[in-house]
């Protein structure tokens, strides 16, 4: 199978945003802008998180979805606050291709079946956002890796694949947005247990990373986020600020990055399909 | 409202949110915690004509500030102080957390300074705030002196602060407040190095105008004017059997010496654009920082003051006393830092303000030796009549910044 | 101005198909009445979810003799992953369903053993590569299309059609090859998603308006 590089991006109201551990609300530009590059740089798939949805109880983003499936033609998979199926029912108007839920399917998991028999299997992503316990247990959290819930990563996704979800969507909330690399160990146990296919999310420093994630722990695809939305940063000119709203102190400065290696789709392909991964890549 | 409602603290009687920001002008100034009594009437925020806070108004300041400057004020404090042979030449009191990570570590490797770092370590430690300050002086690498202080004297000392004044956190504060400039006249530091100015957050304007503290928060001048846990020294001598060498960790530093040394205390943002949660991202890159594993209790946010279990008990008691939870502190100023919008802090506040912090409030309890109906009741003594009103049995609060309080 | 009628029967997100025919210069309308289909310059069939379901739908909507009688006309119709299987005379999803009948042939479950142990993901939810069974792709919308061009692509069940000479794509998944699109007259279906393709999709889309134009 070829193994598929998705772009994620977390918006808020106007904003791309980045945190760490999924927390902070770092600006980075204009998600249009970014999922345009991605879409012509070779990008897989997109992923769009409304992070703030379940914090604020609202849903908006309507006009990015409208306006990105109206020029980018490769699946957009939507996220953050879906709570119903006429939640659902919009974004999928809106030109979604997939929907993704976590909050909403922790707190009501027939909302899952519900969902995956009205709009098809393939239509629904389960989101499990899963943080290390003290006893090197994983937990899945709700709220954008906010509210604890006591359940269990692995049971909660065989779970999810019975109620007909159409994949897993990953997040390591320990290793998200730190460059260090993945939680190997977390997404080898999910990805191994369930047979529909596991996007793994969080971590992501380098090619290396990904190229490793995929061998080792058998996932179907990852979401990227950071490696790429720096990368692209150092690219983009001024008119990238939006000075209303948002933390965008870290565009006015600059920066020194640490563990991240920004980089680019093109590089991570390059270096998969030199190590021999399968991804959808022409030399 | 026709009858007059008592008004306790000396706060204002008329309650107001501020137009650009989700704070109460409820909100005390900082006091000097060691001469804090029950009967000390408070100082609050200072709202100006136009309904906008003192905090508001010097965020607004700041945007004028020409940082360029100011930086360069910086480097001539610092190439005043630097030493290259070998000893510390300023000293960063922290706990490694996002702020105190920031600051060690920027003055240390962009700024060529060689600091140590001093610690006031918390009541009750979590251990992913422990996890935290290791990785602060393990990862960051600094040298630290951390004062661990006589458990027994503290936890008394932290149990009279509820009772006499429901603030847990008073003995905390001091000791904070205080530790540093003992260790700089010790090790010889002349340089000290807190991070904002308190005027960030709503104290007097008129203390920033310059970098430097105001010695009477720190310097101690007569014994007989201080207390503790709204205790008397004296009564804590002859009715607590506490000695005075007890207490004196938690004393300031003798003002005598503090005058003969040539001690400077200066805050880093008052050099350096300070966005705390630029901070959490530079704390994470640079000095092994982590955010909690999940939402503090009270707000909204991840990775302010998660080292101290009592921290979130404290917020508590600033919703009792003041009508102002966590979430609104935190809006407050990620709505100065134009991070959130006013509705988004109005919400933030409706959704988690006054949420009851129950992971560690009966190990706390225990620690502390107070029955946890005993703490109940005095929340509910302690609550001012013009903030609170009982409906059905449940306490509420007369005004909010949502305007969906009793009286609004 | 060519008007293209875009089938409702309720499954699954037409909107991708319709902003596609839009970029590419057609006029597009989303519709389950049969005389808009009647009156239309060319029909799209798309779809996912289960075939069954699909049918009866079909049959409520009073949709499967209009389909049948607009393809009879010649005119160009194009068929997207579950309106692709639906052509076929009759699918094994939850039970033995009648399809549409156009061509003869079954679909089918994929069931594949893995080789290398691991789990064989089902359905294939990604991007994979069409090759050529050795008829020529000049008279279809895959005209100009590089073998081996990489189509996205998400169902469970796969066709078998009986006319060798109709398939256009073969594909491979975890090394099961089956044939991912097919080509007749009027008639142009695929598996995959052109639509989601990027702009190797949307070639697809262009092609096929122009011969709807070249057709009449």
């Amino acid at each position: 199978m070829n193994h598929r590089i998705i772009a994620r991006l977390d918006i808020k109201g106007p904003n791309l945003v980045k945190g760490i551990h999924l927390e902070g609300l770092r600006v980075l530009g204009k998600p249009e802008k970014f999922a345009r590059y991605y879409y012509e740089m070779g990008a897989d798939e997109l992923y769009f998180q409304d992070v703030v949805a379940s914090l604020y109880n609202r849903n908006s983003l309507h006009d990015i979805i409208s306006k990105t499936a109206k020029e980018i033609f490769i699946p957009l998979t939507v996220g953050g606050g879906l709570r119903t199926i006429d939640d659902i029912k919009m974004v999928l108007r809106a030109g979604a291709d997939k929907v993704s839920l976590n909050t909403a399917a922790i707190k009501n998991p027939e909302l899952v079946r519900d969902a995956s028999h009205r709009f098809g299997s393939s239509t629904i992503v389960v989101a499990i956002e899963a943080i290390k316990q003290d006893d090197h247990t994983y937990l899945a959290y709700t709220d954008n890796g906010r509210e604890y819930t006591g359940i269990e990563v692995v049971k909660w996704a065989k779970q999810v694949e019975e109620l007909g979800a159409g994949e897993i969507c990953l997040t390591s909330v320990d290793n998200e947005g730190t460059g260090i690399g993945y939680d190997y160990e977390l997404i080898r146990m999910v990805a191994t247990s369930v047979s529909i296919p596991v996007i793994a999310h969080g971590g992501a420093g380098s090619p290396k990373d990904i190229k490793r994630v995929i061998s080792e722990s058998k996932v179907d695809a990852v979401a990227v986020a950071s490696i790429l939305h720096y990368g692209l940063l150092s690219c983009l000119n001024d008119e990238n600020f939006n000075t209303e709203e948002g933390n965008i102190e870290f565009l006015k400065n600059g920066n020194q990055f640490t563990k991240i290696t920004p980089t680019t789709i093109d590089e991570i392909k390059n270096y998969l399909y030199d190590n021999k991964i399968t991804c959808r890549y022409k030399k | 409202m026709a009858q007059q409602l008592e008004v306790k603290y000396g706060l204002p009687s008329e309650v107001k949110f501020c137009k650009k920001c989700v704070m109460s002008n409820q909100r005390p100034a900082s006091s000097i915690e060691f001469k804090h009594t029950i009967s000390s009437k408070k100082v609050t925020i200072h709202f100006d004509e136009y309904g906008i806070c003192d905090a508001c108004r010097q965020t607004e300041e700041k945007e004028k500030i020409n940082w360029e400057k100011r930086e360069e004020k910086l480097f001539k404090l610092l190439d005043k102080y630097r030493r290259n042979d070998g000893y510390y030449d300023c000293l960063v009191p922290g706990s490694g957390g996002k702020d105190s990570g920031y600051q060690a570590h920027i003055l240390k490797y962009k700024y060529g300074m060689h600091p140590l770092t001093c610690t006031w370590p918390p009541i009750l430690y979590t251990d992913y705030g422990y996890k935290n300050f290791k990785n602060w002086l393990d990862v960051g690498g600094f040298d630290n002196i951390t004062f661990n202080q006589n458990g027994k004297v503290m936890r008394l000392l932290t149990k009279l602060s509820i009772e006499n004044l429901l603030h847990p956190f008073q003995t905390f504060i001091l000791g904070q407040k205080n530790l540093a400039p003992k260790i700089a006249l010790k090790y010889g530091i002349p340089l000290i190095f807190y991070g904002e100015n308190e005027a960030e957050y709503g104290n007097p304007i008129a203390d920033n105008s310059t970098s430097l503290r105001d010695k009477s928060f720190y310097s101690m001048i007569n014994i007989n004017e201080i207390y503790l846990g709204g205790v008397s020294i004296k009564e804590l001598q002859e009715k607590y059997k506490i000695s005075l060498a007890d207490l004196l960790a938690f004393l300031p530093a003798d003002y005598k010496e503090l005058e003969k040394s040539n001690i400077e205390v200066h805050y880093l943002g008052y050099y350096l654009k300070w966005t705390p949660q630029e901070s959490y991202y530079y704390s994470v890159a640079n000095t092994g920082f982590k955010a909690r594993p999940f939402r503090t209790q009270g707000t909204y946010s991840k990775y302010n003051s998660i080292d101290d279990k009592i921290d979130d008990l404290h917020y508590y008691t600033t919703f009792i006393k003041f009508g102002i939870g966590r979430a609104t502190y935190d809006a407050s100023q990620e709505i100065r830092n134009k991070h959130l919008t006013r509705e988004e802090g109005q919400a933030l506040v409706k959704r988690f303000d006054g949420e009851f912090p129950d992971k560690y409030f009966n190990e706390i309890m225990e620690y502390l030796d107070i029955n946890p109906d005993k703490f109940f009741e005095l929340c509910d003594q302690f609550r001012s009549p013009h903030l609170w009103a009982k409906v059905n049995n449940k306490w509420k609060l007369r005004h909010t910044v949502n305007n969906d309080g009793v009286d609004d | 101005m060519i008007n293209v009628a875009i089938i409702d029967y309720k499954m699954g997100n037409l909107f991708s198909v319709f902003h596609a025919c839009e970029n590419v210069g057609l006029n597009p309308k989303i519709s389950s009445d049969p005389k808009i289909l009647k009156e239309s310059d060319a029909a799209i069939l798309p779809g996912v979810g289960a075939f069954g379901e699909a049918m009866e739908t079909l049959e409520k909507l009073d949709l499967i003799k209009p389909i049948k009688e607009y393809i009879d006309t010649g005119k160009s119709f194009m068929g997207i992953c579950l309106g692709f299987q639906l052509l076929f005379s009759e699918s094994e999803e939850f039970g033995l369903h009648k399809g549409l009948g156009i061509f003869e042939g079954m679909v089918k479950k994929f069931s594949i053993t893995s080789i290398n142990g691991g789990n064989v993901k089902i359905p294939q939810i990604g991007w994979n590569q069409i090759y050529n069974y050795g008829n020529s792709w000049e008279l279809s919308p895959l005209v100009g299309i590089d073998e081996g061009e990489y189509m996205y692509f998400v169902h469970s069940y796969y066709v078998e059609p009986v006319d060798d000479k109709i398939k256009m794509t073969k594909t491979i998944y975890e090394c099961f090859e089956y044939c991912s699109s097919i080509n007749k007259g009027n008639v142009f279906a695929t598996q995959f998603h052109p639509e989601k393709s990027a702009k190797e999709g949307l070639k697809i889309y262009k092609n096929w308006a122009r011969q709807i134009n070249n057709r009449g």
